[in-house]
């Protein structure tokens, strides 16, 4: 999880902005092509891992940034489904406006499970979030009912843009793509400043941070209701192209599927969480496309979803201590950058371990408190 | 409704939530030990269990073209007695159970992301196996114990099932047993001093690692008789697992996850409490009590972050 700081990390040279903004504009390019020559299937497939990848950006901010883990960013995505569609159907409010809702709810929901684990280790917020993974879809069924609740709207293109009514999903594609670039841009800005320094000195030296009155537990909260909102909005944005919403739509395996492609594809940056997006929509269409979702036994294991997705769980845990395969050519270039002083490092251990043993020994004496007592008695 | 009769009905429903209380009891002091001894919350505890249950199912069931395990299904013979399959569940979910923990846990346990990441793996890919080798359907095992409409005991007018006293003596037996090997035994005496000092457990030339490798069994077997108990109470299904899960980890969270004492009497006050929210409270259905369970959870750490431990102890793990 350690990524190492160095200065480089908070500028850019310009060769690097150079192929960013290649990258960016071979990604408009790609986007263009995919709206207007894709078959309205593949646009609102599209459209929808798009919609994900922000909270796929969640989640490379609470594991990659705050070291923390969140095993129901599924179902955050799902309250901010169910907040943009009443928001809509009950309150009124414009479709264009109502993933705003989506945001609102996640935020709010996320620093709800953050107030009471993060006063305790970090295995607490993993155990809640997954519990909300559990209990969310048995929630919306009690609310939402068994069937369907389809959204009171549409999105018809201004005439500007002359995109044919009959062509919504490309101009929802336009929407679903705008709030989504810019969320993920107003992130990053935050992460490559002061944030997510801090954000990143809580994650590895909380004590120091501390120490520097970064103050750790409110920045971890923050943290948490931001991974929490974009998830939300990821949620009201789905409802965009989807246009319905049931509680089979976010069963506990999302999350853990989520999780699963969030450790895998993380890396200090969220544009890790685009692929991540990607995987999780195409992945199933493939499948299916294969027929390989009816086959059983033995070979029908190997081609299903849940070992693809165990595997990948499990190299990443293995190869990567569970940082990430992008982590590993950022590791490289860390390494390069920052020339390590051996033996000031291995002083630091050395310290490190002294101080781990006087802490067991300070544990031992608080077991034994009669042990204290003799030795401070006088003789 | 008369007094005597709200007195019964809330003995029965006391008596209802032992079988369930038995299950949770059990997944959280499974989760607590492993939690203890290794730092890793396993996230596959439920469905390793749920993986053993079918194994017991297999066990019992016999060749059948619905329960195969391999194409030669007179490989298992003619069907087992319920708890020897049972059974036979229990000591191949424990080798599972140190395999994991030899194979997949050890080599990364210094990264708890990992290890996590790791843990849910196993819970993906038991669940993955589970669909693809004998499909989504609900199967039925049964109780060891005895469960037609005359095998009970009628107690101050509410019904006591042999098969609900039956799971909760043998789950309570169990556990006692375990307890009485962490306390009485020089392996429990080990298991204590790795869960207190690792360091020092090496120091004193205790092997901390064959030590981990049978509590990660322990835990498995755990998990494994509370799916075989409590199968033929709610059937067998891939899922069957996910709300135990949930009201175990709950109940581990009243001991800190470090209890297992604690952890074990959370069991109980979670089913009691899911029983009776259910029972009294009108809008609550019995699949709402899960949202319950939650909210309570919430609830407790406000209130207490450290579950029952006293509160330095759960600080500590900071």
């Amino acid at each position: 999880m350690a990524t190492t700081m160095n200065a480089k990390d908070s500028t850019t040279s310009t060769p690097t902005r150079i192929v960013w903004a290649v990258i960016s504009v071979a990604f408009a390019v790609l986007s263009l092509r995919v709206a207007f020559g894709a078959t309205p299937k593949i646009v609102t497939d599209f459209s929808n891992s798009i919609a994900l990848s922000l909270a796929f950006g969640g989640l490379v901010l609470l594991t990659h940034y705050l070291g923390l883990l969140s095993l129901g960013q599924g179902a955050l995505v799902g309250v901010g489904a169910y907040a943009a569609l009443h928001a809509v159907n009950d309150f009124g409010a414009p479709v264009v406006w109502m993933p705003l809702a989506g945001l609102l709810a996640g935020t709010l929901v996320g620093a709800v499970v953050a107030i009471p684990s993060l006063r305790l280790p970090k295995a607490y917020l993993a155990l809640l979030t997954l519990s909300l993974a559990v209990a969310y879809p048995i929630i919306l069924k009690q609310v939402d009912g068994n069937l369907p609740v389809t959204l009171h709207g549409a999105f018809v293109a201004p005439s500007w843009t002359g995109i044919a009514e009959k062509d919504e999903h490309i101009w929802e594609f336009f929407i679903v793509a705008g709030y989504a670039f810019v969320t993920l841009f107003l992130v990053q800005g935050l992460l490559r400043g002061p944030i997510g320094r801090a954000f990143i000195a809580s994650r590895d030296e909380p004590e120091a941070a501390r120490a520097f009155g970064v103050p750790v537990y409110r920045l971890r909260l923050y943290g948490v209701a931001l991974s929490g909102g974009m998830a939300g909005l990821a949620g009201g944005l789905l409802m965009i192209p989807t246009n319905f919403n049931d509680y089979t739509h976010y069963p506990e395996e999302l999350s853990i599927k989520m999780f699963a492609l969030a450790m895998a594809f993380g890396g200090s940056r969220l544009i890790s969480s685009v692929p991540a997006g990607l995987v999780l929509i195409f992945l199933p269409v493939w499948l299916i496309d294969r027929n390989w979702v009816v086959e059983y036994g033995w070979v029908g294991l190997f081609k299903s979803e849940g070992f693809i997705y165990a595997a990948l769980l499990l190299a990443t845990a293995y190869l990567t201590r569970g940082k990430g395969f992008m982590h590993l050519s950022e590791r490289r270039k860390s390494e390069t950058s920052v020339p390590v002083n051996r033996q000031a490092s291995a002083v630091a251990d050395k310290l490190v371990a002294i101080e781990d043993r006087l802490n067991q020994l300070e544990e031992l004496v608080d077991e034994r408190p009669d042990i204290r007592s003799r030795q401070e008695m006088p003789d | 409704m008369t007094d005597s009769g709200g007195m019964s009905l809330f003995l029965q429903r006391t008596f209802d939530s032992l079988a369930n209380g038995s299950a949770y009891a059990a997944l959280a002091v499974a989760i607590s030990m492993v939690f203890r001894s290794t730092g890793v919350l396993n996230l596959a505890q439920g469905q390793l269990a749920m993986f053993s249950t079918y194994i017991a199912l297999v066990f019992a069931t016999g060749p059948s073209p619905y329960l195969k395990f391999s194409s030669n299904t007179d490989v298992l013979g003619a069907a087992w007695p319920i708890w020897a399959a049972i059974l036979g569940a229990i000591v191949i979910s424990m080798v599972i159970g140190a395999f994991t923990e030899r194979v997949i846990i050890r080599p990364i346990s210094a990264d708890p992301v990992a290890a996590v990441g790791a843990t849910l793996g196993l819970y993906l890919l038991l669940g993955a196996f589970v669909r693809k080798q004998w499909g989504g359907r609900t199967m039925f095992l049964g109780s060891p114990f005895p469960q037609t409409v005359d095998d009970r005991w009628d107690i101050g007018g509410a019904r006591l099932w042999h098969d609900t006293l039956g799971i909760t003596l043998t789950m309570i037996g169990v556990l006692g047993l375990l307890a009485v090997l962490q306390r009485r035994t020089k392996v429990g005496l080990a298991f204590r001093a790795v869960t207190s000092n690792r360091t020092g457990s090496v120091m004193v030339g205790i092997r901390v690692s064959r030590v981990l490798m049978l509590g990660w069994a322990l835990a498995a077997g755990i998990g494994a008789l509370a799916g075989g108990l409590i199968a033929g109470e709610i059937n067998v299904r891939p899922d069957m697992m996910g709300r135990l899960l949930i009201f175990g980890l709950a109940a581990a969270t009243l001991g800190g996850l470090r209890s297992p004492a604690l952890a074990f009497i959370g069991g109980y006050l979670f089913a009691f409490l899911e029983t009776m929210l259910g029972g009294y409270v009108s809008f609550i259905d019995s699949q709402v009590t899960l949202v319950w369970a939650l909210l309570v959870l919430i609830i407790i750490l406000f209130v207490r972050p450290s579950g029952l431990l006293p509160r330095g102890e759960a600080w500590q793990q900071r």
